[in-house]
């Protein structure tokens, strides 16, 4: 790795993370600020999630509507799709586009004639994608952590709230592994920006189908949001280790993957 | 240390059907301003990106100072400078951010007498964001950068787009001011005039193939001449033919033109047996030498 290129790179991204990180707070902090609201009308509630379609709610993981009165449950139903989602889209177009900007702006020109290796370029730049989600990850868990101290009604154990938030930086990661690797077998230097938002879309709707039609529920299992189980208030919610080794082993093989292709890739300008 | 700078042996780059360059071969030695003349696509800037390590050769080698540009490019980059031919810098920084920033690449630290020197000469605002800079002046940055840490071999790929004529004439005079100092220089350009200001040394390529290599002195002292023949009659135009005779023959209704270098007196003797209106013998230019190659 080279600090030079990973400074310059983090004060490059520092704006974009920024943004990113404002979003996702305001996200959770409002929607956090009406959990009391909603556990002092919980007979209004009720009646409304009643008229809902059962899909709808097995989606959303409600299974138990008393789970949805306790702050975790809340949390988890409510804030984690957020991270879930919006962050895999900030991992996936940070990385996709990371080394291939350098392409696409015609910049690769210099950096590849500065004293560099492929291995360093490839090593700061992902340096950068594991800091700036883990960053994101780590501002959404406290700011979902202080809303929850502040808006809980009763007592709460950590321990869901950190598998959740473990498992949706594993599922960030994933996505930045993904993006990263498209990156770097796709030929033609171009932002592949929209690329990365669909692909993150499709499996979020992949994950979709399959929870609300129990006849799709197998093609869940091409969608990385599958993996994840954010059914915090089942009873014996504990942290899966298959689930852990699933996510790192995984994107461990497409870092390598993308690691191997960039050091013998073509730059075109 | 090697005498010879850079050494590419049948160097060749496919791109599927396509071919990039192919069976290049040619060294520059120690001290030596090298000229890498061609039209646009003939294959210049593949030979270049192999050299960098942009992309890979499909055949051959090519090594720098003795050391290989694939296995060893760090080692090597340490002591090379690059101007590409497309100055496209990072746009949200200004010239003095990035010119610090390519400096610490090099161990150059901010405040260098180089950085300001150069900076100077090149007439670069620093405070200036590259994104707000004219073609000319993101060329001056990049010439500034390729010589921060003061390289032993200086690539340059077109460096003259977008300079004016002020900045060209300091470019070259700073050119040999470094060449004397030692500096190896590899000019690439499709621009005879310069190549044939700075260089002592010339290899022309075309449609990938290096079709000449030599010293540019003896390309302008081949006895090549351009010869125009009014025939007079139909009949001679259509047969005349001699060896010696480089390159396509051009003929027109009253007139028989070619590059000729055989010997003039076996010409003369063909002509004397003709009934021959005209003729013209005349020392070509060395622009018209080198569009002779291209043809």
């Amino acid at each position: 790795m080279n600090m030079n290129l990973f400074l310059k790179e983090i004060r490059k991204n520092a704006i974009s993370l920024i943004l990113w990180m404002a979003v996702v707070i305001l996200l959770i902090s409002v929607t956090m600020s009406m959990y009391r609201t909603f556990v002092n009308n919980q007979s209004q509630v009720l009646g409304m999630m009643n008229l809902l379609p059962k899909g709808a709610l097995q989606f959303k993981g409600i299974s138990n509507f008393d789970d949805l009165f306790s702050v975790m449950g809340f949390y988890a139903v409510n804030n984690v799709i957020y991270m879930m989602l919006l962050g895999s889209i900030y991992a996936m177009v940070l990385s996709s586009n990371i080394l291939l900007k350098e392409e696409y702006n015609k910049t690769a020109d210099f950096l590849l004639s500065w004293p560099l290796t492929r291995s360093e370029i490839f090593l700061s730049k992902l340096a950068l994608v594991f800091l700036n989600v883990l960053l994101l990850n780590i501002v959404a868990a406290a700011v979902g952590f202080v809303s929850i101290l502040i808006v809980k009604t009763g007592p709460f154990s950590l321990k869901p709230f950190f598998i959740l938030s473990l498992y949706t930086f594993l599922l960030n990661l994933l996505f930045g592994a993904i993006g990263l690797f498209i990156s770097t077998i796709v030929k033609k230097p171009k932002p592949v920006t929209t690329l990365s938002i669909g692909l993150v879309l499709i499996f979020y709707f992949i994950y979709t189908i399959s929870k609300i039609t129990e006849s799709a529920a197998q093609i869940g299992y091409l969608s990385p949001f599958k993996y994840t189980n954010m059914d915090a208030m089942k009873p014996g919610y504990g942290l899966e280790m298959w689930r852990v080794i699933f996510f790192a082993g995984v994107s461990l093989v497409l870092f390598t993957l993308s690691y191997r292709t960039y050091r013998r890739k073509d730059i075109y300008l | 240390m090697s005498d010879t700078v850079i050494d590419i042996t049948n160097l060749s780059k496919s791109y599927g059907r396509n071919i990039g360059i192919e069976d290049v071969s040619f060294d520059i030695k120690e001290g030596e301003v090298f000229g890498f003349i061609g039209p646009n696509g003939a294959g210049k800037s593949t030979t270049i990106r192999i050299l960098l390590n942009l992309i890979f050769p499909s055949g051959g080698s090519a090594r720098i100072m003795g050391m290989d540009v694939i296995s060893e490019t760090k080692k090597i980059k340490q002591q090379i400078g690059y101007i590409p031919s497309d100055a496209n810098a990072y746009s949200s920084m200004t010239v003095l951010e990035f010119l610090i920033y390519c400096g610490r690449f090099y161990g150059i630290k901010a405040g260098n007498g180089r950085m300001d020197e150069l900076s100077e000469l090149f007439e670069l605002d620093l405070k200036r964001k590259l994104s707000e800079l004219s073609m000319g002046n993101r060329k001056k940055v990049a010439i500034v950068q390729s010589l921060l840490h003061s390289p032993r071999l200086l690539i340059m790929d077109e460096p003259t787009t977008g300079l004016d004529p002020l900045i060209q004439s300091r470019l070259f005079d700073l050119l040999r001011t470094e060449n004397k100092k030692g500096m190896t220089i590899f000019f690439s350009s499709h621009i005879l005039s310069e190549i044939q200001l700075m260089c002592k040394r010339v290899a022309i390529i075309k449609q990938g193939r290096i079709i000449k290599l030599e010293d540019i002195e003896a390309l302008r002292s081949k006895q090549l001449k351009r010869i125009c023949i009014w025939p007079g009659e139909q009949e001679i135009a259509e047969k005349f033919t001699i060896s010696g005779i480089e390159g396509p023959v051009s003929r027109t209704n009253d007139t028989v033109t070619f590059m000729y270098s055989g010997d003039i007196n076996d010409l003369v003797r063909l002509l004397a047996a003709q009934k021959i209106a005209n003729l013209t013998v005349e020392e070509p230019s060395l622009e018209e030498i080198f569009m002779h190659y291209y043809k």
